[in-house]
């Protein structure tokens, strides 16, 4: 369970040391010094211990590729072996969104992974595939009264 | 610590050789940041050279107060006429051309003593860290590739001096996963902001592997082949430095061990009860809290056989709740007066007779 594989060394303390500092952190003056989290397993990118996903031993991440997303996740049985650890599911924009959803929060809460974090990820999802679908052209605004009669004049003209 | 964890041993094509070595003492010292925070902050101090402003800057005039009754601040003002510079002020630090406000002297106290002891332990502290995957990501190394960490990588491949050339060098940190580390430093040179750029501090850029050598079975040949890596830098395992395994007093410095680099580490270090043989009466430091993790502590049976049963029932009346009227509220009523059901029936029953 402990992180790697001594220990003295635990994700509660690792957390104790990087909270304040660390290079995934984002501080800012403005909006009430808010913090963000630039860490590809942190799915709501919060500085916060529940989602500081490099420092806990299970986490799970949903980054977008080019066609769909990717889903991150830590195995912990591996926590000194980072080529093993990090496990990687690529998932493609074809299918509907509820598999895809579906499949995000079967592999997040089943199994007893992280149960917690099953909402966020497919929320995390919901919001990449939205940002990859192709936007609508507006449609032209119809004119109506005054300025319709007006067109018309000016065609038939 | 019920077993020693051991460490594979990587070969030169990035796989394990199936060798293996028990991790050393040293990695299991406690972690403290604030130890290595102030250690750092003491040590960086000691490379300093002393600078000053002139001893003479803004002294170089004569002049004079010109007292009171002119109408004029009573600041000394250059004497003399036929110049713009008659009858300004001077000297004072809030004069255009004065001496600047307590001029620096080159005799303040530029270095700092830090106490061998406390050297030791952040050393040892920076080390520990280092074999922590969330630490070397959150100080910013790119360690997702790596096979393990800490790195081990097999001393025979310097044995055959292929990795005399850069070439090598990089081949060799390339297969055992180093390779996006050195990449985001060489994207990240940039030009320095201020005038660090005119004093021999042109660029900056990040820090990548540290790779970690035991001078007498490598040999020193081998710092040739990383020296002209950006961002790599290489250390005898005998003289580790606290500047590179933390820098910026930040733990978790990505270190790429020689297989013999890591052996020596038991002997350099000792253990918390048999003291180092180069390091005289040096223990390592031990742990106040043997188990760090606060999970497996709380739900250990020894804690949880010593608590308390939780007190009172599973559902508590709330103490401070607002008062019900009873000859309102019915159910308030019961409760005070449980006979008070039977008396409303026959009151039903007598109005209806």
């Amino acid at each position: 369970m402990a992180s790697p594989a001594i220990d003295n060394i635990s994700a509660d303390l690792i957390w104790e040391v990087v909270r304040n500092n660390n290079s995934f952190l984002t501080k800012s003056k403005r909006n009430g010094g808010v913090q963000f989290s630039r860490d590809p397993l942190n799915l709501i990118n919060k500085n916060t211990r529940k989602h500081a996903g490099f420092v806990n031993d299970k986490a799970i991440g949903v980054v977008r590729n080019e066609k769909g997303f990717t889903v991150i996740t830590k195995k912990p049985s591996a926590p000194t072996k980072p080529k093993e650890a990090f496990l990687k599911s690529e998932h493609s924009g074809n299918n509907s969104s509820r598999k895809a959803y579906k499949s995000v929060a079967n592999q997040t809460a089943k199994n007893g992974y992280r149960p917690d974090l099953r909402e966020a990820a497919v929320q995390r999802v919901s919001a990449i595939r939205q940002s990859q679908r192709p936007v609508k052209p507006e449609p032209e605004t119809k004119l109506r009264g005054k300025r319709a009669q007006k067109a018309k004049e000016a065609e038939s003209a | 610590m019920a077993s020693r964890p051991t460490v594979s041993i990587i070969g030169k094509d990035g796989a394990a050789t199936g060798n293996t070595h028990p991790m050393p003492a040293v990695f299991s010292s406690p972690i403290r940041p604030d130890i290595v925070q102030e250690v750092h902050k003491g040590m960086a101090k000691n490379k300093r050279q002393p600078y000053a402003v002139s001893e003479k800057a803004g002294h170089q005039t004569s002049a004079e107060s010109w007292g009171t009754g002119r109408a004029v601040a009573r600041i000394p003002r250059v004497s003399g006429g036929g110049t713009h510079r008659a009858g300004q002020a001077a000297f004072g630090n809030m004069c255009r051309s004065g001496r600047m406000f307590a001029p620096t002297k080159i005799w303040r106290k530029w270095h700092v003593k830090v106490n061998q002891g406390q050297k030791r332990y952040a050393t040892c502290s920076a080390l520990a860290a280092s074999a922590a995957a969330p630490l070397l990501m959150a100080r910013g190394h790119q360690v997702m590739t790596v096979a393990e960490v800490p790195l081990v990588i097999d001393s025979g491949i310097f044995e055959a001096g292929s990795v005399l050339k850069t070439a090598g060098s990089v081949a060799i940190l390339k297969a055992v996963g180093a390779g996006p580390d050195i990449d985001k430093v060489k994207g990240s040179k940039k030009l320095r902001a201020g005038k660090g750029k005119l004093r021999g501090r042109r660029h900056r850029q990040r820090r990548g592997p540290l790779v970690v050598y035991d001078p007498a079975v490598d040999g020193k040949e081998l710092v040739k082949g990383f020296r002209n890596i950006p961002g790599v830098e290489s250390c005898p395992v005998t003289a580790l430095n606290l500047l590179q395994l933390a820098p910026g007093g930040h733990l978790g410095r990505f270190v790429v061990w020689t297989s013999a680099a890591f052996k020596a580490l038991d002997e350099i270090y000792g253990s918390t009860t048999e003291p180092s043989a180069h390091k005289r009466d040096f223990l390592l430091p031990s742990n106040v809290v043997s188990q760090a993790d606060l999970t497996r502590l709380i739900n250990s049976s020894e804690i949880q056989s010593s608590l308390n049963a939780p007190k009172g029932d599973a559902l508590t009346r709330r103490s401070a709740v607002q008062k019900k009227n009873p000859l309102i509220n019915k159910q308030v009523m019961l409760r005070l007066n449980p006979y008070a059901s039977q008396y409303a029936k026959e009151a039903q029953k007598s109005t209806k007779e």
